[in-house]
């Protein structure tokens, strides 16, 4: 057992209302400069959709991830033969539009516009060329299904779908979607590591974040065309790739990152997950059905003594062990089961989890009535408007069982609670649902509370950071101690 | 300032210069003078110097050897004989050459002139024609095809003679198609590839000089090539240029075809395709 710890988190999609708060809190503190204007490390897709990059999840295009046949992990996008061939070019990088062409509005013509006839405009100027150009897409395009008929339409996870389901997704009535925000997940087998021949990026040890390095990094772009989720982004300006970077400088001086502080539907959660990084190769090695199964079976229990022990002798802070028996993701993720991580077919064993959402019920036009197709207030989950095969496509490799639990759990706990609140529903009825659900009383009202009424402390239990043993590792702090004043590690760049 | 301080440097340039001086003036003059000269050997660029002593003074022949230049300029008449007598050739001023060295050059150069055979007499190269696998065996060690005995480097590396291979050899040196002609014979370019003079070749050779057996198949092939006429090899970097250009345009044909599917964009083509739910 080699156990690391990881800070992970658990987004619960059933809270979030797809406000971009989030995106915009992260695009004024890393995003906002030169280069960096149409990257956007926080957004929120709708589902289905496209997202963004177009269409990122089409890995038949962009070749992202991992690859397990044969029984051996490998990139789909690139390997060492294949860098010496592509080495001018690496075929699989996605288009400035397939992102968009980042522009801003020439508001200075509000005021100096010379009188005419017209009221004056801002024209949408590009922020690549200057010039004035005409927008073709951004970077939520089809934000609430806007252009669905395009966009969501095409959405991979689709593809599972009956024709029939497919024509019902988009009727009145049954129309359906939901919010998905995406950050970059800090895989325990991170794709875009494994394919930077600089090696420029990193998982921190401390805490598995995962890093550029801006001085190494050479602007060979693997790491673009191999991470799956497209989250690493090149900064054009500068010649460096960047990605989210889980606001590490904020963790450490424990404030949750500005994605999750800011979040107005309380959706994010953020907390240590102890894991055993022996196993990491043969687990993303499983067949697509065991993946879900086998990646939560990595989270190990801080509540183990013999965990604790093997984490001790890791060097992991009894602080970090004491965080990560207080971690929500622990509960969403390893104790109750539903959340899920995203696309694991991709093989980077994502630390984000997700809480699938639940969806309204299906309901058809009858004589110009709008009728309800199922009685109950809480439907049966398969009557749901989001088909299960969909929901499984996103988080359950395209298996259905951990997404079906996952929601039958949800379902429960509402059963249970209206039973409680309004008692319109039989305890027994609530008991039995949650008895089938693989539930209990107790079990329900501890999701209830970390999912309603849950406080900040106990959305975001960030472990102390302890940057002064990670620095120890590096280099001696007593080495200049006794030493002549201070100086620079690099020298001070000063204008003439 | 201490004396110590103002004298130290000074102190260290003289030990340092005699050290160079303390060199066995045989070696230097092997090293420097043997391209140009004999002891007992004939002229090559310059003269014969066996029993220079009877020809001038010894204060003269110190102060020529030391700087010839200077000499020349003062419009000494012996000095612009030689110079005349070498068809233009101006003796260069020999780095690490000082007054002492001069000085224990002349000493051997008289000890070596009372010898019956000295052993600065030169190479003997005979004015019978070469044969043709002379002429083979020179150039397969000017191109490489044989190993220099003495592990010294190909001189295709940095020559060329017209017509050694498809592409030339090497531009950094210059090129050696009439070289032959502008050292004037055989026996000159022998001396010359026994101990190459010039600062690039020097120090590179010093260590890993060529052996007789190796200078005389090279001085057959350059007489060749120089007697096969033509000028130098200028076709070579147009050829080379030309080569590189259509090398080039292949590659750039293959990385094409095999890249056909290569990506391009995403979106436009969905667009493109207005939907319809199937791969755009």
């Amino acid at each position: 057992m080699n156990v690391r710890s990881q800070i992970s988190m658990v987004f619960h999609l059933d809270k979030c209302i797809g406000c971009h708060t989030c995106s915009i809190a992260c695009k004024n503190i890393w995003t906002d400069r030169k280069g960096a204007e149409y990257m956007w490390w926080n957004n929120v897709e709708t589902k289905p959709g496209t997202g963004f990059p177009t269409a990122w999840e089409d890995q038949e295009k962009y070749k992202g991830g991992w690859d397990a046949g044969e029984g051996e992990l490998r990139l789909r996008s690139t390997s060492k033969p294949k860098t010496v061939f592509n080495i001018f070019h690496n075929p699989h990088m996605p288009t400035m539009d397939d992102y968009y062409e980042p522009w801003t509005y020439d508001y200075k013509a509000l005021f100096d516009a010379p009188e005419g006839p017209d009221q004056p405009t801002a024209r949408p100027i590009s922020m690549v060329t200057g010039q004035p150009m005409d927008i073709e897409a951004g970077p939520n395009w089809d934000d609430d299904l806007g252009g669905s008929p395009v966009y969501a339409e095409n959405d991979r996870n689709l593809e599972g779908l009956t024709p029939d389901q497919r024509r019902q997704l988009f009727a009145v009535e049954r129309l359906v979607f939901f919010y998905f925000p995406r950050i970059c997940n800090h895989c325990l087998n991170p794709a875009c590591v494994a394919a930077c021949p600089s090696g420029a990026l990193y998982k921190r040890g401390e805490d598995g974040i995962v890093l550029v390095d801006q001085n190494r990094c050479r602007a060979w772009r693997a790491c673009i065309a191999a991470c799956p989720y497209k989250k690493v982004f090149f900064n054009w300006f500068t010649g460096k790739s960047e990605k989210c970077i889980l606001c590490f400088p904020r963790l450490e001086t424990g404030q949750a990152p500005a994605c999750f502080h800011s979040c107005v539907g309380r959706i994010r959660y953020l907390g240590v997950l102890l894991y055993d990084a022996e196993r990491i190769a043969e687990v993303a090695k499983r067949p697509n059905e065991e993946l879900v199964e086998a990646h939560r079976s990595l989270v190990l229990d801080p509540f183990d003594p013999e965990v604790i022990a093997a984490a001790h002798r890791n060097g992991i802070h009894p602080s970090v062990i004491e965080a990560a028996q207080k971690s929500p993701v622990y509960q969403f993720v390893k104790v109750w089961k539903i959340a899920l991580p995203p696309h694991i077919e991709y093989r980077t064993l994502p630390m984000l989890f997700y809480v699938p959402p639940m969806a309204p019920v299906m309901a058809g036009l009858e004589g110009g009535m709008v009728n309800h197709v199922s009685d109950n207030l809480f439907h049966d989950i398969d009557e749901s408007r989001v088909p299960m095969k969909f929901l499984a496509s996103l988080f359950g490799a395209g298996h259905e069982a951990s997404v079906r639990y996952a929601l039958r759990k949800q379902k429960a706990v509402r059963w249970h609670r209206r039973a409680l609140t309004v008692g319109d529903v039989e305890p027994a009825v609530a008991e039995r649902m949650l008895r089938e659900a693989d539930s209990s009383a107790e079990e329900a009202e501890a999701i209830y509370k970390l999912t309603s009424l849950c406080s900040f402390e106990e959305r975001f239990v960030i472990p102390p950071a302890h940057r002064e043993e990670a620095i120890e590792m590096m280099r001696d702090p007593l080495e200049h101690k006794q030493g002549v004043g201070f100086g620079f590690l690099s020298g001070p760049r000063r204008s003439a | 300032m201490s004396p110590i301080r103002t004298i130290g440097p000074f102190v260290l340039i003289w030990v340092l210069a005699g050290c160079a001086s303390a060199q066995d003036p045989a070696d230097f003059f092997r090293e420097n003078c043997t391209n140009c000269h004999t002891i007992g050997g004939g002229r090559l660029t310059g003269p014969d110097l066996k029993n220079v002593g009877a020809r001038q003074n010894r204060s003269w022949l110190a102060e020529f050897v030391v700087n010839p230049q200077a000499m020349i300029d003062k419009g000494d008449p012996y000095a612009a004989k030689l110079v005349e007598e070498a068809r233009g050739v101006v003796m260069p001023r020999v780095a690490g050459l000082t007054p002492a060295l001069a000085q224990s050059l002349l000493n051997l150069i008289e000890v070596e002139s009372k010898l019956p055979k000295s052993q600065f007499a030169g190479l003997e190269i005979s004015d019978r024609p070469f044969t043709p696998a002379e002429i083979a065996r020179g150039r397969a060690l000017f191109t490489g095809g044989r190993r220099l005995a003495n592990g010294g480097p190909v001189c295709t590396s940095c020559h060329t003679v017209r017509g050694v291979a498809a592409l030339g050899g090497g531009r950094l040196g210059p090129d050696l198609t009439q070289a032959f002609g502008r050292l004037q014979g055989r026996k000159n370019l022998a001396s010359w590839l026994l101990a190459p003079p010039t600062p690039t070749m020097q120090p590179v050779f010093r260590k890993k000089a060529l052996r007789s057996d190796e200078i005389l198949p090279l001085v057959a092939y350059l007489e060749a090539s120089a007697k096969a006429g033509g000028a130098d090899d200028s076709a070579g970097p147009l050829n080379f240029f030309l080569l590189g250009l259509g090398g080039t345009a292949v590659a750039l044909i293959v990385f094409g075809s095999s890249w056909k599917a290569r990506f391009r964009a995403v979106r436009r083509p969905l667009v493109a395709g207005n939907g319809k739910g199937s791969e755009a």
